[in-house]
C-alpha cells in the first residue's frame, strides 16, 4: 500500500443471510483513498454506502475481500483490537448525532479522550479547543435535548475531531438538518480537512454535501458506477 | 476506573430514575437489616434469660426419668445427688432442685401447681432465692412470681395452704407464706409454680438428700457415674427456643426475601430496559472504542452502582433507627405476654458487624448479578445493529 494511501479495498463483498437466501449488498468493491482526501460514497437508498462506511470503520465485517485501512488488514484485528484501532484513528459522525444523552456537549466531546487515557488537563483544553472549532463552546454545559439540530451535529463533529484522527467517517451527516446548518456544518469541516489534513470520507444522497465533495464515488446497487475527482 | 467514572455519570445523568431505585433497594436494605437485628437481639435475650435464669449457664442434669414436659414424670422423677456434684453444690456452682406436683386453693379454688425447692442461698440462678425467709408467721416461706401472682390474686404477706404428697404416696398439707414476688421474663420460673427452701420440700415429701434437677455453673464433664441422672447441655436444654427463633427467622427471611426481590426487579427492569433503549447508545460506544466486553461492564456496574448507593443511603437513613433499636428497644404489645417467651417487655436490636457486613455483602452480589444478567443479551449484539437501536 502506499504511504498516503489510507483506505484500501479489494474485492469487497458483502451479503446479508435474508429468509432462506441472502442478499447482496456489496458487490466487489475495489476502492482506494488517499490521506487528506475529501471524498464521499454517493448513491441511492440502498446502495450500500453505509454498509461500506461501516466495514470501513471495522464497526462489520465483509463476506469476502480485504480492507486495509492506516495500513492494518481489518480481518485480522480481534474485536479489541478493531476497538481500539477505532478508538485510536477514526471519528464517526452520525445521521442522528448518536450523542450520549446524560452527558453535557463537554462530556460527550470528552469521551474519546477519556477512552485514550488523557489528563484532566489535557482533556479540558483539547475539548474546548474542538468546541471552539464548531463555534459552539458557550454551549459546553448543555445536554443534547437542549441543543437544536444543528448544534448537536457541531458537538458530534466536535467529538469526532477532538482527538484529531486521522480518518472520519460520516454517515448522512446534514440528513436531519435545514440548508442553513448544513452548509454550516460543511463548511466547518472542509476547514478542518484543510487545516488538519484529516481525511473525510462520507456516505451521502445529500445534493448540498455532494457540491462540496473533493471526489465522489457513486455506488448502485453495490458496485461502483463511477469514481470522479473534481 | 474509566467504566467507574462513566457509570456514575450515567446514574447522575439519569436522575430520578436512579434515585427511585436507590430509595426502594436502600428501604428494603434497612428493613431487612432491622429485621434481622430484631430477631437477632430477640433471640439473644432468650437465650440469655433462658440460660441465667432458667437452667444455668452449664446445663442441668436431670434425673433419667424426669420430662419437663410431661408433669406425670414428676411424681418418680427424684433421686440422691449425684456423687460428682456434691463438691459442686458445696462451692455454689450447682444448685439442686426438687420438683413436686401440688395443689393451692387460692380464694377457695384449687389449682395444679409445681413445688420447686431450691437452696436459697443458691447462685447458679438469677432468681431471688435469697427472698425466701420465714417472715414473723415462721411458716414456710415462698416465693411466687408475679404473673401468678396476677393469676391467683396473690400478694406478699398472703398465707396460702399447699397440699402435696409424699413418697409414699400419702397427702399432706401445710401453710405457706408468700414472702417475695418476683418480676421475671421467663415464664417457666414463674407460672404455676411456687419456690420454697429445699430443705423444708425434701422434709415435706420425705426424700432428704434427694432432687429432680441439678442447675449447673459449668458444663458436665463426661457421664454422672449412677445411671439415675443424665447431663443435659445448653443445645438440649434450649432445642424448642432455637427451633422458634430458627422458625422466626426462615418467616422473617421469606418476607425480606420478597422485599428485597421487589427492590431487584427494579434493578433488573431498569436494566433490561436499558438494554433495549439504549443500543443506540451502545452502538455509539462501540464507535467511538469500546468492545463488547467494556459496554457489558460498563452497563453492570451502573446497575451494581444502584447497590452502592442504596447501601450508603441504607446506612444513613437506617443508622438512626438502629441506634434507637439497641439503645431504646422496641416495646412489645402486652399480649406478647401469652407467647410464652423469656422477652420482657423490651426486644433491643443487634446490628453487630457480622449482620451489617453480611448483609450488605450478600445483597451486593445479588444486585450485581441482577445487574450483569440481562447484559449478556449486549454479547451478541453487532455495532451496526446496535447502531441502528435494533
Amino acid at each position: 500500500m502506499d504511504n498516503s494511501t489510507l483506505i484500501k479495498t479489494q474485492g469487497l463483498v458483502k451479503r446479508y443471510p435474508v429468509g432462506g437466501g441472502h442478499f447482496t449488498a456489496l458487490k466487489g468493491i475495489d476502492l482506494n483513498v488517499n490521506s487528506g482526501e475529501f471524498v464521499g460514497l454517493v448513491g441511492p437508498s440502498g446502495s450500500g454506502k453505509t454498509t461500506l462506511l461501516n466495514i470501513i470503520g471495522a464497526l462489520d465485517a465483509p463476506s469476502e475481500g480485504t480492507v486495509e485501512v492506516l495500513g492494518k488488514d481489518l480481518e485480522t484485528l480481534s474485536g479489541a483490537q478493531a476497538a481500539k484501532h477505532r478508538s485510536a484513528f477514526m471519528g464517526f459522525i452520525f445521521q442522528t448525532y448518536n450523542l450520549l444523552p446524560v452527558y453535557t456537549a463537554f462530556e460527550n466531546v470528552e469521551f474519546p479522550l477519556l477512552l485514550l487515557g488523557k489528563s484532566a488537563e489535557e482533556r479540558k483544553q483539547l475539548v474546548m479547543r474542538a468546541l471552539e472549532w464548531v463555534g459552539i463552546a458557550d454551549k459546553a454545559d448543555s445536554r443534547p435535548k437542549m441543543l437544536s439540530g444543528g448544534e448537536s451535529q457541531r458537538v458530534a463533529i466536535a467529538r469526532a475531531m477532538v482527538k484529531e484522527p486521522k480518518l472520519v467517517l460520516a454517515d448522512e451527516p446534514t440528513a436531519n438538518l435545514d440548508a442553513k446548518n448544513s452548509h454550516h456544518i460543511l463548511e466547518t469541516m472542509v476547514r478542518l480537512n484543510k487545516e488538519l489534513g484529516t481525511t473525510f470520507v462520507f456516505a451521502t444522497h445529500d445534493e448540498k454535501v455532494i457540491s462540496y465533495l473533493h471526489r465522489k464515488v457513486t455506488l448502485v446497487d453495490g458496485s461502483i458506477q463511477s469514481d470522479e475527482t473534481s | 476506573m474509566i467504566l467507574f467514572k462513566l457509570a456514575w455519570r450515567n446514574l447522575v445523568g439519569a436522575g430520578l430514575r436512579t434515585w427511585l431505585n436507590v430509595l426502594v433497594l436502600a428501604m428494603a436494605f434497612i428493613l431487612m437489616i432491622w429485621g434481622k437485628g430484631v430477631v437477632d437481639g430477640m433471640a439473644y435475650q432468650l437465650n440469655d434469660a433462658m440460660t441465667n435464669i432458667e437452667f444455668g449457664k452449664g446445663g442441668q442434669i436431670w434425673h433419667s426419668e424426669y420430662d419437663a414436659m410431661d408433669p406425670l414424670t414428676i411424681e418418680d422423677s427424684h433421686a440422691a445427688y449425684p456423687e460428682e456434684v456434691n463438691t459442686l453444690i458445696a462451692a455454689h456452682t450447682a444448685a439442686p432442685i426438687l420438683i413436686r406436683q401440688g395443689t393451692i386453693y387460692p380464694d377457695g379454688r384449687m389449682q395444679t401447681i409445681k413445688v420447686k425447692g431450691i437452696h436459697p442461698e443458691q447462685e447458679v440462678m438469677d432468681l431471688p432465692t435469697d427472698q425466701i425467709v420465714k417472715g414473723a408467721t415462721g411458716l414456710t416461706p415462698a416465693l411466687i412470681g408475679q404473673k401468678m401472682a396476677d393469676k391467683s390474686g396473690l400478694e406478699v404477706g398472703d398465707l396460702l395452704t399447699v397440699r402435696w404428697r409424699d413418697a409414699k404416696g400419702t397427702f399432706d398439707a401445710r401453710e405457706v407464706e408468700i414472702v417475695h414476688i418476683m418480676n421475671t421474663v421467663v415464664q417457666t420460673v414463674d407460672r404455676n409454680q411456687i419456690w420454697i427452701p429445699l430443705d423444708e420440700l425434701q422434709e415435706m415429701s420425705n426424700l432428704q438428700g434427694e432432687a429432680t434437677v441439678i442447675a449447673l455453673d459449668d458444663p458436665f464433664e463426661g457421664v454422672p457415674a449412677s445411671a439415675a441422672w443424665v447431663y443435659r447441655d445448653l443445645d438440649f436444654l434450649m432445642k424448642d427456643m432455637n427451633d422458634m427463633i430458627k422458625s422466626k427467622n426462615f418467616g422473617g427471611n421469606v418476607m425480606y426475601g420478597i422485599l428485597f426481590a421487589i427492590a431487584l426487579l427494579a434493578i433488573f427492569d431498569t436494566q433490561v430496559l436499558a438494554i433495549f433503549r439504549r443500543k443506540k447508545e451502545m452502538g455509539t460506544l462501540m464507535a467511538l472504542g469500546f468492545t463488547r466486553a467494556k459496554v457489558i461492564g460498563l452497563f453492570t456496574i451502573e446497575g451494581s452502582m444502584h447497590g452502592l448507593i442504596a447501601f450508603a443511603v441504607g446506612f444513613i437513613l437506617g443508622s438512626p433507627l438502629f441506634y434507637l433499636m439497641t439503645t431504646k428497644g422496641y416495646a412489645i404489645p402486652g399480649g406478647m405476654d401469652d407467647y410464652g417467651m423469656a422477652l420482657g417487655n423490651v426486644i433491643y436490636g443487634r446490628y453487630g458487624p457480622d449482620l451489617l457486613i453480611g448483609t450488605t455483602f450478600i445483597l451486593f452480589l445479588t444486585v450485581v448479578l441482577v445487574s450483569y444478567l440481562p447484559t449478556r443479551k449486549i454479547s451478541k449484539l453487532t455495532p451496526t445493529d446496535a447502531l441502528r437501536g435494533k
